[in-house]
Order: C-alpha cells, then structure tokens, then sequence
C-alpha cells in the first residue's frame, strides 16, 4: 500500500496555444500551498516543476494527470516539438486529461484565429470531434474564461482522494456547472421583477435585457463560488459574456440580441412562451423600491 | 353533471355580458339587466361574480385567452410568417363577424374604461394570452428573417391597430364591401409593413 | 557558430539564436514562435467587444489591455467631435486596479522567475525557493482588484466613460484592509524593511542592515556581478499617461517629451526562424521600457544614485522592479483614500454606432508602453494595432542596432545572458499577439 505522501500525484501542466490566462487563475486558489504538497508537478509553465518542458517534449516519462491549457493546433510546436505529439504521448497513459479553459475544452478564442484547424481537444465547439476522442473516457473540461481556480483545486482534489466525479454531457463536473451563472447573482430581484440596468455603473438592474448578460443562459458557479474570494463580473456590474460555453465568444457582447425587442433567448429550460407570459405580467408592476437608487450617498452625506 | 351545468352558466353570463356591454356600454348596463338576459336572479347572479368589475375583468380575460389560443394554433403551424399574418387576420375577422361582442367588447369596454380596468387589471396582466403569443409571433418573424427587426410596439400597433380600425369601420357599417373582400389586401399591406427591408 | 536555446516560463517560450566568440556571446538574435491572430479576430467587430477580447491577449497583464482597449475607444469618441470625460472616482479605480496588476507581476516575478534563476546561475542555498510567497503576494493583490473588477483574469470591467462597478463603502473598507495586510506581507516576506522606509532609502549603502529576500537578492547580484553586466541603451522611454509615472523620454539622466505617435514598428531581424513578433522603436529608435525605464522618468533618487554608480545594468533593472512594487503598494494606498464614493461610476455616452473616427489608447503596463490603436467606423471595427512592451525590449534587430535585450546580452557568458535576458520580465504571449 502506498500512502499518499509517498506517490503524490503527477502532473503535467501542457499549453496550446493560449494567453497563460489559467496557468495564472490557477495561482490565486487559496489552499494552492495544500494542494502542492499533494501533487507533483512534472511541469508547469510558471510553478518551479521537476523537469524542463524540452525534458518532457522527449515523451520518455508518463504522467498521472495531464492538464491541457489554450486551444489545439495541429501546427504548434513546444519546446520545438509538435504539441499534437506530446499531448498524445502524455494522453496515452494519463488517468485523467483536464482540459482547463475555454480553448482547450471547446476552442474559444483561439480557435477564432484559425477556425479551419484550431479546436478543444476533446470538442470542436458543440462537435464532439476534436483529436483526443480515442481517450474521450478519461478527458473533464474545465471551462471557463479563465478556469475559475477553485473548479481546477476540486477537480484534482476529487482526483486525489478517488472520488468520482459526476459530469454532464459537455463533459464538465455537475458539480461546477449545473447551475447557472444567474444564479446567486446579487441583481436576481431585478431580473424576477423585470427592472432594467438602464446604463453602466449602478449595482441596480439587471444586464439582461439591454446590456447583453448571459448568465441565465450559461453553465457556472460563478456567483456562488466568487471570483478571487470576493466577486463576480455581474456582481460587479459587467454582463455574463457566457465564457463557460461551447459558443464563446459570442458577437455584440454588450448588448443583448432582441427581436422587435424581445430578447431572443430567453433562460435555459424556460419555454419562451412562459417566460414571455411571466415577463409581461411582472413589468406591469412597478415596485417603487426596485426603481430608486438602493443608497443615496449624495443626500446623506 | 351540476358542475358542468354551473360551468355553462357561467358561460351563459359572460356571453350575454358581453353582448349587452358592448351594445349598452360599461356603465348603462346593470347587473339586473345581465341576470334578466340569463334568465336568473339578481341573488344567484353574485355566486358567480361578486362585482360589476370583477365581471368585466374575468370578460377581458376571457377574450384575451380566446384570441391567444386562436393565434398559438397559428404560431405553431408549420407556414412562413406571410401566412401566418393572412390566418391572422382572417382569424380577427371571423371572430369580428361571428361574435362581434368579443372585439367590440375589447375596443368600446376596456381600451375606453381604463379606471375599470386599473386595480388588478393593469399592463398585460389581463391580455396576457393574446400579447404573448403576438410577442411569439414577431420574435420568430425577426429571428427567421422574415420580418424586419423594430420596436415591439411599433410593429404591434402598426399590426393590431389596423385591424382594430377597420373592425370598427365595419361595425359601423361604413365599409362597402363585405370585411372577407378585405382580408388578402390588408394582410398583404401587414406584411410588406413589416416585412425585411432590402 | 549558432546555437539555439528555447527558453521557457516567460508567458511562453521564446528561441534566442547565440552567435559565440569562444564561451563570450558575440551577438544574440530572438524569435518568437507562436502565433495567435488577435488584431485580425478584432476586425469587423463591434468596437465593444474589444473590451472582452483584448484582455485575453495576455493572462497575466489582461487588465492593462483592458484599459488601453477603453482608452483606444474613448479616443475614438473625442476624435469623433464627442468628447467622453470620465469622473475622477473611475479615473482613480481605473488606476488603482492597473497598479494592482503591476502589483501581482512584479510579485511572481520576484519568486517565479528571479529567485530560481538567481539560486541557479549563483548555485546558491541561501536564497530560499518560495514560489508561493510569489502566489500569495499577487493573488492578495487580484483579490483587491477583483472587489472593483469582478474577475482577475480576464475582466471586462471598464467601458467607455467609466466602470461597470458600483462599489459601496463596505467593499471599500475591504480592499483598504486587503491592501494594508498585503503591504504588511510585502515588507515581512520581502523587504525586511517597512514600505515607508524602504522609499526613503537614498543609496545602496542603506540596504545594509536589512536580513530579507530582498538583502539576499542583492547581494548574489553584486556577487554575480550583475552591477557590471546587462547593460542595454541606457536610454529609457516611459508613455503611459498615469499618475503614478511621468511620460517621458530618458537619455542617460536627461528627460525629454514624448508623444506616441513617433511609435512605430517594424518586422523583427531573425535569419534562423520565422518569428511573429514585430520590434517596437521610437523614432526610429530603440528604448528600454518598463520598471527601470519609469523610475528614471520619475527620477526616484535611489534608482537614480543606482544609475550613477551602476547605468542600466541588470543589477538597476532589478532593483528597479522591487522598488517600483514598494512604491505602487504606496501609491495604491493613497488612491484608495482619495475615492469619492458618491460620484458616478460611469457617465452616459452617444451609443457607439454614431462614431466612426481612429483612436489611441496608451497605458503602462507591468512591463512598459502598452498601445493600442483602433480605427472604427459607425462602431465597428475596421482595423486594430496592438504594440506592447516587450516589443521594445527584446526586438530583434541587426548588429549594428541591436535592441536592449541583444545589447544587454552581449560580451557575457550563455548563462548570464540567459538570466539577462529575464531581468526584462520577458512577455511572449503579448509579443505574439
């Protein structure tokens, strides 16, 4: 029997092609230090790692956990060799591939360089036929613009203590992406009664009907698990572009697309038809509190 | 069978409600008048509504759910948005000429009587139905390309405005020709209104 | 001979070229493998959406492209007859979360990437490795940025005439208390000095009774020799319109004004590889940018009595870093008391489809001079320049103009070139945008 401070789990932290955006989300989980003591790090591109990428990019060694970060590109070389090698190599024998990120789980930002060849490893946005579908079995997405750092602390957590990790179709942890965005928002009454953000910069209103916000339409714990401990985009008045999804990033991601002004998606799972009804009948209303500013600073002060 | 029997009393009421508002107007009309035309008492007539209002609420709702599933038939119907304007233009028609106290209900008793309709009644809450699915209707006729994209109440107003108007005209026996004659021309002038702009 | 060396943990990797006289380096040429596309994805889109896409260039300095992006727009308004003012509250926020970014990157570049090159070229003990002193420092910097921003990385928080957010006082008092213990930290971990003391220092001498990370660093750069190497132009150029940095041009210790539009660019010299990164020049001219580059412009005395002694060397790079993070902890401070709450967060704008015209955002960012240009008609994108700081520093240009990083590399050994090459703070993903 081995305990688990004799085998720490091994990792391997690859990069596609990326802006290094997870690999630095990754730094601000709070139990990084208590993570650390119970992986290895073979490489990663910013942690001091065991080996050198150009020691890796040989495909001598194996690894536990492979964790892929930016999109695939069949032309991309690391450390002068093909990353479509290395990530084979590496899949191979891994027991779990994370891909972290929107561009590794569906293609994301980087796959709109060069949509002809770039994709996720696993998804080519909603297509599930990126290059990695032999190990289709063993591959969770994690993602998100940048991967939020606590979904990649439970992942591998989960990991390390042999818990199963339950995951929807995207192949994504039910347990970071079953709910919504919308949902712990701290502006729902303003959805619930209909009440608009007329502009920028005002915790009142709700960014759903003018100023593009996707969150009752995109999978992720954002408002439940905060960003950096403290806060999320709509907590802090900027929409939900919807990074979590295989169709980020979306066009006119301020502004919320209606037809003869009637937004033309409405909440995942709500039929239009009855979220219209709702809508309509709760903009009849108007709740006097809901319209006025939540603090006057100016006449108090 | 009581129960379906007090379902088409109720029935009963609202038609003649209905016909007795709109030919009479909100206010000469009585609740005597309305129980005289069932052929009930004054007494029995509270069971079924306790209020004049309550009365003229339950028939707004009434038509607003008529006209609202004639239209989600029409909207859930595999045809292009011109056609779907021709069934519903025909469809307002028909009812103009069938039951006339419905649409003259809608434009003489609650678009003239607002202070009837303010307390519970206000917005969409009681045209709720028959808003929604014309909110249905435009949205898939912008989003599939057909109509071109504009404000909800513009092209609503622009829709439902004109056939108010000539339901009126009809009424009023100023048309000269039978409202049928009238139908392919006005949808025809509905959908090139609001039809994409190239 | 040539030899290549790919060099890694640099935002990405980076190819040098080694020309060698004997074990001496002759010249050195830099390419830039990796390609991304960014300006291009930005064409025909709505100029709005800049605000989303540009951050993702870069995962460790999102924000300064975020803030060069809106300040591009902006310009675009005021070139457009419709001149955008924002309120000095956003003005301050917008400026307080850029310095918290250069916050985080000096922070892990400290500990990620100076520690461990230093421990290795010194084959030293006494240096600790600590890369999570690094982690924790920087990610107790987003976390302050993140109660203004939402999000760090990748946040989309300023918009034409101000900030998205709506900050209250309790979030306030937050981020002055995350501040105050993250200053703490800093001077604990790393300093050994407080903050307020530290910028009082006048000259090397007064490190000497200081027992921390930061005495340590210094004395295996003097053991190195690092105050006799890695000397680039000696000329420096800080753009940026802040108020904690002055814009100016530095040639030896005189200041000169600048004006960005003498930016140019042009397609990097290296024979052996195609590299996508274009060098950055100022009239014609190259520059270093960054930490040091700003200290000079802001004549802080004690980089500037460094600079006597020891011109641009790497050992005056450094210290430059560290002392730059010891001020903006300062500086951050003194943003933070100055807010006034009750001004609005953001100011009403014509909509963005009424403006066609060009505009210019410039912003320093952790590294140097971060520019974005957009040209935009009727709100939408028609074309979209980005020239970002490591441009300047590590172009790649011939031997009879070689950039700073080729000059400071020049007449030393492969493994003190190697780690001079990284006293630039060395930024692949941006180069390669």
């Amino acid at each position: 029997m081995h305990s688990k401070q004799e085998h720490k789990l091994k990792v391997f932290w690859l990069q596609g092609l990326t802006c290094n955006g997870n690999a630095h989300s990754f730094l601000n989980l709070d139990y990084l230090g208590e993570l650390l003591e119970k992986t290895e790090f073979l490489q990663h591109p910013l942690l001091p790692s065991k080996y050198a990428l150009s020691e890796m990019a040989e495909c001598k060694t194996g690894c536990d956990v492979l964790i892929f970060e930016g999109a695939y590109d069949p032309s991309l070389k690391r450390a002068g060799v093909f990353v479509d090698k290395i990530l084979r190599h590496y899949a191979k024998n891994a027991k779990y591939i994370i891909a972290v990120g929107t561009c590794a789980s569906f293609g994301g930002i980087f796959k709109a360089t060069s949509p002809q060849t770039n994709s996720g490893i696993l998804f080519n946005e909603a297509e599930k036929n990126g290059p990695l579908q032999e190990y289709n079995a063993k591959i969770i997405n994690l993602s998100g613009c940048p991967v939020h750092p606590e979904w990649l602390g439970f992942t591998l957590n989960m990991i390390i203590d042999r818990r199963k990790i339950v995951l929807d179709e995207e192949h994504r942890p039910q347990e970071l992406y079953s709910s919504l965005v919308h949902h712990g928002c701290t502006r729902n009454e303003y959805f619930e009664w209909k009440v608009d953000a007329n502009h920028f910069g005002e915790k009142e209103g709700c960014l759903f009907y003018k100023q593009g916000c996707r969150a009752p339409m995109t999978h992720g714990s954002c408002n439940t698990i905060l960003w950096n401990g403290v806060n999320s985009k709509t907590r802090s008045g900027t929409p939900c572009f919807g990074c979590t999804e295989s169709d980020f990033p979306r066009t006119n991601l301020f502004e919320t697309k209606t037809n003869m002004s009637i937004p033309a998606d409405a909440p995942v799972g709500v039929p239009k038809r009855a979220y219209l009804t709702v809508t309509g009948i709760a903009k009849t209303f108007h709740i006097k509190r809901l319209e006025e500013p939540l603090i006057d600073y100016k006449n108090n002060t | 069978m009581a129960r379906t029997t007090k379902e088409e009393r109720k029935n009963g009421i609202i038609s003649a409600a209905l016909e007795l508002f709109s030919e009479n107007g909100f206010y000469i009309t009585t609740i005597p008048d309305i129980a005289k035309k069932v052929g009930m008492s004054v007494g029995n007539f509270y069971n079924y509504f306790s209020s004049k209002d309550i009365l003229a609420k339950e028939l707004i709702m009434y038509i607003s759910e008529y006209l609202g599933k004639n239209i989600r038939a029409i909207n859930e119907s595999d045809i292009s948005t011109q056609e779907k304007i021709e069934k519903i233009v025909s469809m307002y028609f028909d009812t103009a000429k069938e039951r006339p106290e419905m649409i003259e209900y809608f434009l003489r008793v609650y678009l003239s009587n607002r202070e009837v309709f303010k307390d519970g009644c206000e917005g969409m809450i009681c045209v709720s139905p028959f808003i929604t699915e014309m909110m249905i209707f435009f949205e898939k006729g912008v989003a599939s390309g057909e109509l071109h994209d504009q404000d909800f109440f513009s092209a609503f107003g622009l829709f439902m405005g004109y056939l108010g108007g000539m339901v009126f005209l009809y009424g009023e026996k100023i048309l000269p020709e039978p409202l049928d004659d009238y139908k392919q021309s006005i949808s025809e002038n509905i959908y090139n209104a609001l039809k994409t702009r190239t | 001979m040539i030899t290549k060396t790919i060099l890694e943990q640099i935002e990405g990797e980076a190819s040098l070229y080694f020309d060698m006289k004997g074990n001496i380096v002759d010249f050195v040429t830099i390419a830039f493998p990796h390609f991304r596309g960014m300006e291009k994805m930005l064409e025909g889109k709505n100029a709005m959406d800049a605000l989303v896409i540009t951050p993702r260039v870069c995962g460790i300095c999102g924000h300064s492209h975020l803030l060069a992006s809106v300040r591009a727009i902006e310009d675009a308004y005021k070139n457009s007859d419709s001149v955008v003012e924002i309120t000095n509250k956003a003005a301050k926020v917008r400026e307080i979360t850029l310095v918290l970014e250069i916050i985080q990157n000096h922070l892990k570049w400290i500990y990620l990437v100076l520690v461990p090159h230093l421990r290795e070229l010194s084959e030293s003990e006494e240096l600790l490795n600590t890369p999570l002193k690094g982690a924790y420092g920087a990610s107790f910097a987003t976390k302050i940025l993140a109660i203004f921003a939402g999000q760090w990385p990748h946040s989309s928080y300023m918009v034409p005439g101000g900030i998205t957010s709506d900050f209250t006082y309790v979030d306030l008092t937050k981020a002055k208390s995350h501040l105050q213990k993250l200053t703490e930290y800093f001077e604990a971990e790393t300093l050994g000095a407080s903050v307020e003391e530290f910028l009082s220092f006048e000259s090397c001498k007064d490190f000497a009774p200081l027992e921390s990370d930061f005495a340590k660093i210094e004395q295996l750069l003097i053991d190195l020799e690092m105050h006799k190497k890695g000397h680039a132009k000696d000329t420096f150029l800080s753009i940026g319109i802040h108020e904690f940095s002055h814009a100016a041009k530095v040639k030896g210790t005189k200041l000169f004004k600048v004006a960005s539009k003498y930016v140019e660019t042009q397609d990097a010299y290296a024979p052996d590889e195609k590299s996508y990164a274009k060098n950055a020049l100022y009239k014609n001219q190259f520059y270093e940018t960054g930490p040091l580059a700003r200290c000079m412009a802001k004549e802080f005395k004690l980089i500037k009595n460094m600079h006597r002694r020891f011109k641009d060397s790497a050992y005056t790079r450094v210290m430059a870093r560290i002392y730059e993070t010891a001020y903006l902890l300062g500086f951050c401070k003194k943003l933070l008391d100055e807010i006034n709450i009750s001004e609005a967060s953001c100011r009403e704008t014509i909509p963005l489809k009424n403006i066609s015209g060009t505009g210019e955002g410039v912003v320093e960012a952790p590294r140097g001079p971060l520019i974005h240009r957009v040209q935009i008609k009727e709100g939408i994108i028609k074309s979209y320049e980005i020239i970002t700081p490591t441009q300047y520093n590590i172009a790649s240009a011939t031997k009879e103009n070689p950039s700073p990083a080729q000059q400071a590399m020049l007449h030393c050994s492969q493994a003190d070139a190697k780690f001079i090459f990284r006293t630039f703070d060395v930024c692949s993903v941006c180069t390669t945008h």
